[in-house]
């Protein structure tokens, strides 16, 4: 395998060094482009007090193509698909290179916080999101409870 | 002993070119032309430690004059006597001009420019490129980098400890990117003998035509005198690759003005080293990335096939954070990538454009000639090309009629043939067949474009992924996508 790029250590380092508070990302032992990344759910969320684990893979042309990133976690959210696929702008056609993933995983963080029911990839999801939040916020806290809290 | 004849050599070393210097007749020679009024050409040998008197003490007789009644004129400015040749930026084979003082021809001149002569004369004799500073290059505006120049006329003596402009060219002779140098010539006449009556102060003064004006010394046929006084005579700057012996007045490079200097260490965007030069990207922000990184965004951006055909500029890219009006004006930037990848940025970028001027491309393997037809035209020959002949709509070879699909074609051709062959064999035997079986189970054409598109996974919502489509369709329909489409069938 080709050498890791100066940018990608430096961001390991950085991560390591200030981790951003409530996101945790350690890099494989054997693969220092895939990242173990573990989110806390924010407060005042249905997804709080919950530890969502994501993978985050940082393709061989990063930082000119955005990382792949994916909830390992089963999570109710209308913007996260069932396979954990995330649907955020910067991880697609908005990407710059000047983002990292810092950045990234703040955006998801923040994505918690906000969910877009108008931008689903989770189609029953934002339906119900989108008619009845208080039973959309229910679900979502009954997953957080069951899927994220068990450890 | 050794010592001692060391010595001794050094002393008749130093007695030679003391010698030497007297007779000028140099050994550390710079050989470059002297453009005499009247559009003679002399050879001249300098040593770098003259100065401009020396110079003129040289070239005087030649031109039959004192050396008092020379002027020496060179990248638009008149040197001054006290300027040491090392300080002019002069390389092998370098043309100075010089012209025979006029006394009498300034006085009729209008009042401004004669005084603004004056001031050359006094004070600004230094070459262009020590008068210049790179403060004023690297700030774009113009208001900042006028006060910049105060500075630098008012404390004169500092000028001279900032280091010089470096200016990135590439040059079509070293076919790379090279150092260039800043060079000044009549916009009229394109002569050299040209003097500027103010330093640019700005990219904007040196690419964009008629910025400078200035006065043309070009002998008897003055350009201030042909024009008749119905504009002032502008200088014109264009750039030379400081890195090879000038090839004559028509050896030019291009500026990439985008490439600078990194003066203020800013680090680069995408991979945070600070590296030296840099480009600067047209944003208001002025991002920074380190030439590699800029490289590394072109080949990903033109594997992509995400490079934009702008109506002006031509096949370009924009600011790799996404800023605004950032696309890059002048694509010989581009030439920084190698040559393969640089063909292959030339073919794309031709393609797009014959698409996008509404031509076709050859569809005969291994063509792939952009022609451009008629609105209504059907039938296209491949002219200069391999001469193939084809059907604008199906892209098949041209038939009259109806488009048929590609199934009944060689049912049809089969027959035409003098001895029978199973349609089905014949047809899994072609050449190209098992990328056209390909792309016809796993493609689907963009309804606005119809590039072939294939979908690798996620929901139906596509995206076209040539640069300037972007159509949004959907997968199922084939049609623009819509909330009807995400409601029924977004995940199929």
């Amino acid at each position: 395998m080709a050498a890791l790029p100066r940018r990608i250590i430096k961001e390991t380092q950085r991560l390591m060094q200030e981790p951003v508070p409530g996101i945790s990302a350690v890099p494989d032992d054997s693969n220092a482009r895939y990242f173990h990344v573990i989110v806390t759910g924010p407060e005042d969320s249905p997804f709080e007090g919950g530890l969502f684990k994501l993978e985050l893979f940082l393709p061989e042309d990063y930082p000119m193509s955005a990382p792949k990133v994916r909830f390992i976690t089963k999570i109710y959210h209308p913007n996260i698909d069932r396979l954990g696929r995330i649907c955020l702008d910067i991880l697609k056609d908005k990407w710059s290179p000047a983002l990292q993933i810092r950045t990234v995983l703040l955006s998801i963080q923040a994505l918690l916080s906000a969910p877009n029911p108008d931008d689903p990839l989770a189609n029953d999801v934002a339906e119900l999101w989108k008619v009845n939040e208080s039973e959309a916020i229910r679900n979502a806290r009954e997953w957080t409870r069951r899927y994220a809290m068990d450890n | 002993m050794g010592s001692i004849i060391g010595v001794l050599k050094n002393i008749l070393c130093r007695m030679l070119q003391l010698l030497s210097f007297g007779k000028k007749t140099i050994t550390n020679s710079l050989s470059v032309y002297v453009k005499i009024s009247g559009g003679r050409t002399v050879a001249v040998d300098l040593d770098p430690t003259w100065d401009i008197k020396n110079v003129k003490e040289v070239v005087a007789p030649r031109l039959g004059l004192e050396p008092n009644e020379v002027k020496i004129i060179f990248a638009g400015k008149e040197l001054g006597d006290k300027i040491k040749i090392s300080e002019c930026d002069l390389g092998q084979q370098s043309i100075l001009h010089a012209v025979k003082v006029r006394g009498r021809l300034r006085t009729t001149l209008p009042p401004p420019s004669t005084s603004l002569i004056e001031d050359i004369d006094e004070q600004a004799s230094k070459p262009l490129s020590e008068t210049l500073n790179d403060t004023m290059f690297s700030n774009e505006d113009s208001s900042k980098s006028s006060s910049n120049i105060d500075d630098g006329s008012t404390n004169s003596g500092e000028g001279t400890n900032r280091t010089n402009v470096h200016f990135y060219v590439f040059c079509p002779t070293c076919k790379a990117l090279k150092t260039g140098k800043l060079r000044v010539r009549c916009h009229f006449c394109k002569s050299g003998a040209f003097t500027v009556h103010s330093d640019p102060q700005s990219w904007n003064d040196v690419l964009e035509p008629k910025q400078i004006t200035g006065l043309c010394e070009n002998g008897s046929e003055l350009c201030a005198d042909i024009l008749n006084n119905k504009e002032p005579t502008f200088a014109e700057f264009y750039f030379k690759c400081s890195e090879h012996t000038s090839l004559g007045e028509q050896d030019q490079a291009v500026p990439l003005y985008l490439i600078r200097p990194n003066l203020r260490d800013v680090p680069c965007l995408a991979c945070t080293d600070v590296s030296d030069p840099v480009v600067v990207f047209p944003c208001t922000e002025g991002h920074v990335t380190c030439l590699d990184c800029f490289r590394q965004y072109c080949i990903t951006r033109l594997t992509e096939r995400q490079f934009w055909q702008h109506p002006e500029y031509g096949y370009t890219l924009a600011c790799p954070a996404g800023c605004p009006d950032s696309f890059i004006k002048e694509i010989h930037h581009f030439r920084l990538l190698n040559d393969t990848q640089y063909a292959q940025y030339q073919r794309f970028g031709t393609e797009e454009f014959v698409l996008r001027s509404g031509g076709v491309l050859c569809p005969q393997p291994g063509c792939g000639m952009g022609i451009l037809i008629d609105e209504g035209c059907v039938k296209v020959a491949c002219i200069n090309g391999c001469g193939y002949v084809f059907c604008r709509l199906c892209l098949q070879g041209y038939h009259v009629g109806e488009c048929r699909s590609a199934d009944t074609e060689i049912g049809a051709n089969a027959e035409a043939c003098s001895y029978n062959v199973d349609p089905a064999k014949a047809s899994e035997a072609r050449w190209d067949e098992a990328s056209k079986v390909a792309i016809k189970v796993l493609t689907k054409p963009c309804p606005m474009c119809r590039t072939p598109t294939e979908r690798d996974g996620g929901c139906m919502h596509m995206v076209c992924t040539r640069a300037g489509c972007n159509f949004h369709w959907c997968w199922v329909c084939q049609t623009p996508w819509t909330r009807e489409c995400m409601g029924n069938h977004w995940f199929g």
